[in-house]
């Protein structure tokens, strides 16, 4: 039995739900992201467990115990806001030390706790400060240490690095996974950031409209997206129209050229399908037994990656290569054969994609 | 050139609001000092403490402004922040009732107060209590607005979520948490509340109770130079309390990010 459970959980304001029957197992220690564009429902659940919404259907399970009713001060779980929330009040050391005093802990114990977690945090010499004079990524350290301090049974967090700058952010996720890690503690991570959900977690949980979509160990979800949705939702995809010229071989043809799918098609001959490869997973040369020849139409440096887009007939195809400063990339206008393995095809009917593509679009949290 | 004339525009005008305020006060305060003919001399003043009313009429105002402001907080602190967490759409109806107070004349307030209390079962009209009730309704704008403001500045929802995270329970999220963040507003609550009340007119003499502020109209009306002097008195008191409060919210950690009420 997993650690924490939400069975068919339901959540609805007014008429509006927003969370439909969402199950979710989670073991002990375990880090699961939930990961969705904006408004589908990953702060409501995160909410859910830790006491601040009651679910309207299904129920909650911690440890083995019903806690759908248990108000959030009885259930002993940490929480992680995206604005810290820290006492404006109180000092890094009484903001730490504030659960373990509410708890009734004696103030040596408190303060050889809080000690502790300066140190976990590397803030030892910022203890007598207050949160003003604190930056933002530290003061989510504060936020993060005052949330373990009780050593709760699970840590939720909500978005909790979209305050801060893309530096900060990375270090900070690292140094959460790594306190995670040493700590062996139950985490639930809430995010739209894809990145973020894949380089940190366990599993991730896709989630769409409520539900969770897919869930799985982030190669999973990224190098087999179970639904359209988490294939468009993760990452990014070429979209090529493909027809079907022998479904028992596997064989399409995409602008003319024709290709091998690597396993049968479920489909008939003559119709229209969408081949999805993604743009890493091309490269340039004769090297693969897919091949696609087209013209450069431009190239895009993003940082450690080039991407070189290539226009096939019609379709502009993404192609994704490592920066090598030895890298003598063809120029605008040339002809250029891509290939890629048949392994790397996915399938999908056609018009299925561009409204999940859409859905993406969400880069800004309203928090 | 243009900037120089603008700038100088503005000191005229902010040198003029200072006389607006200043020159009254200092008239009133150079008139306190002419008790005695011919000389400047604190006679006026000597006059004011000699005079038993003085002292008991002030501290009745007082022990009245400190009942007002227990109840006036005890009620409208609480309520202020049920408001804002859970019917923040109640928030217009409590903005109406702030508004009431201005709306309703003290006299009308006094005789509704008389009417409805006289009687058993509650005959309270011989007690202060219902002095501080009415005294409360007069305040409640005062107070609420500033808690108002005060939980306002403060992220409420985000705080009070962590806290309970924590552990904490209502009482202790209120008494840790929210009212230590809330201490300027409230030091400006009491402070507006203690200005009102001890200087009360209306109510005071329909009430027919022997208040600080019936006994300055009363002193006005028959004497020159003791009013001036009480009200150069009572405004100095003001000030001291203000000085008070300034110094008590920044000796406290905490009470210096606290004093512009939010950071
Ligand atoms: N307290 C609430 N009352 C009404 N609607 C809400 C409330 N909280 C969230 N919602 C709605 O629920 C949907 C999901 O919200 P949320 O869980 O915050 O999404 P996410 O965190 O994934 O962006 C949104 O459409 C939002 O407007
Ligand atoms: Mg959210």
């Amino acid at each position: 039995m997993a650690f924490l459970e939400l069975h068919e959980v339901v959540k609805s304001f007014g008429r509006n739900t927003v969370v439909r029957g969402l199950s979710l197992n989670v073991d002990k220690g375990e880090f699961v992201s939930l990961l969705g564009g904006s408004g589908c429902g990953k702060t409501t659940t995160l909410r859910m467990i830790a006491g601040f919404e009651t679910p309207t259907d299904g129920s909650i399970l911690v440890g083995g115990k019903d806690v759908s009713r248990v108000p959030p001060n009885r259930r002993n779980l940490g929480m992680v806001f995206q604005n810290y929330a820290l006492f404006p009040n109180m000092s890094v050391r009484r903001n730490i030390g504030f659960g373990l005093r509410i708890a009734g802990k004696h103030g040596a114990e408190v303060e050889r706790r809080v000690d502790e977690m300066l140190e976990l945090i590397h803030m030892e010499e910022f203890a007598q400060r207050y949160p003003h004079q604190l930056s933002g990524g530290q003061q989510q350290r504060v936020a993060l240490a005052r949330a373990i301090a009780i050593q709760p049974q699970a840590l939720l967090l909500d978005e909790p690095l979209s305050a801060l700058d893309a530096k900060i952010r990375v270090r900070l996720r690292d140094d959460i996974r790594a306190i995670q890690q040493k700590l062996g503690i139950t985490t639930i991570y809430v995010t739209h950031d894809q990145e973020e959900a894949l380089s940190i977690s366990d599993r991730v949980a896709v989630m769409r409209e409520g539900l969770i979509e897919q869930i799985g160990a982030p190669f999973e979800i990224y190098n087999r997206p179970a639904t359209p949705y988490v294939a468009a939702f993760i990452g990014t995809q070429n979209l090529l129209g493909a027809t079907v010229i022998d479904p028992a071989a596997g064989i399409v043809s995409v602008e003319g050229q024709s290709l091998e799918a690597g396993h049968p098609l479920d489909a008939k001959v003559g119709e229209e399908l969408r081949l999805r490869v993604r743009p890493e997973a091309l490269s340039l040369g004769r090297s693969g037994p897919n091949r696609l020849g087209g013209r450069v139409a431009s190239q895009k440096l993003l940082g450690s990656i080039v991407r070189l887009v290539v226009r096939v007939g019609d379709t502009e195809v993404f192609m994704d290569g490592f920066n090598d400063p030895l890298l003598k990339l063809p120029a605008v206008g040339e002809a250029v054969t891509l290939s890629f393995s048949p392994e790397a095809c996915t399938f999908a009917e056609p018009g299925a994609e561009p409204i999940a593509a859409a859905a993406l679009e969400d880069e800004e949290e309203t928090p | 050139m243009k900037k120089r004339s603008r700038k100088a525009f503005s000191w005229l005008w902010f040198m003029i609001g200072i006389l607006y305020f200043f020159i009254p006060l200092l008239s009133s305060f150079l008139f306190s000092l002419r008790g005695k003919k011919g000389v400047l001399s604190f006679v006026a003043y000597q006059h004011v403490f000699a005079d038993p009313q003085f002292l008991k009429t002030f501290s009745f105002s007082l022990e009245m402004a400190i009942f007002t402001v227990i109840v006036g907080l005890a009620l409208i602190v609480p309520t202020a922040i049920w408001v804002h967490l859970r019917v923040p759409k109640a928030k217009p109806i409590l903005d109406v009732f702030a508004l009431l107070p201005f709306v309703i004349p003290p006299v009308i307030l006094a005789f509704g107060l008389i009417r409805s209390y006289s009687r058993p079962p509650l005959a309270l009209v011989q007690t202060p209590a219902l002095l501080v009730a009415g005294y409360v309704i007069v305040a409640f704008p005062y107070i609420y607005r500033s808690v108002d403001a005060g939980l306002r500045a403060m992220d409420l929802r985000g705080l009070t979520e962590a806290a309970q995270s924590l552990g904490s329970g209502w009482l202790s999220t209120i008494f840790r948490v929210i009212l230590p963040n809330l201490r300027t507003a409230l030091l400006s609550a009491v402070f507006l509340t203690f200005a009102i009340v001890i200087g009360e007119l209306t109510l005071a003499v329909l009430l027919a109770w022997p208040a600080f502020g019936p006994y300055m109209a009363l002193v006005g009306r028959n004497l020159a130079y003791e009013p001036a002097a009480l009200a150069i008195l009572s405004f100095a008191l003001t000030w001291g309390s203000i000085a008070i409060i300034q110094a008590v919210s920044r000796g406290t950690p905490g009470g210096r990010s606290n004093l512009g009420g939010t950071h």
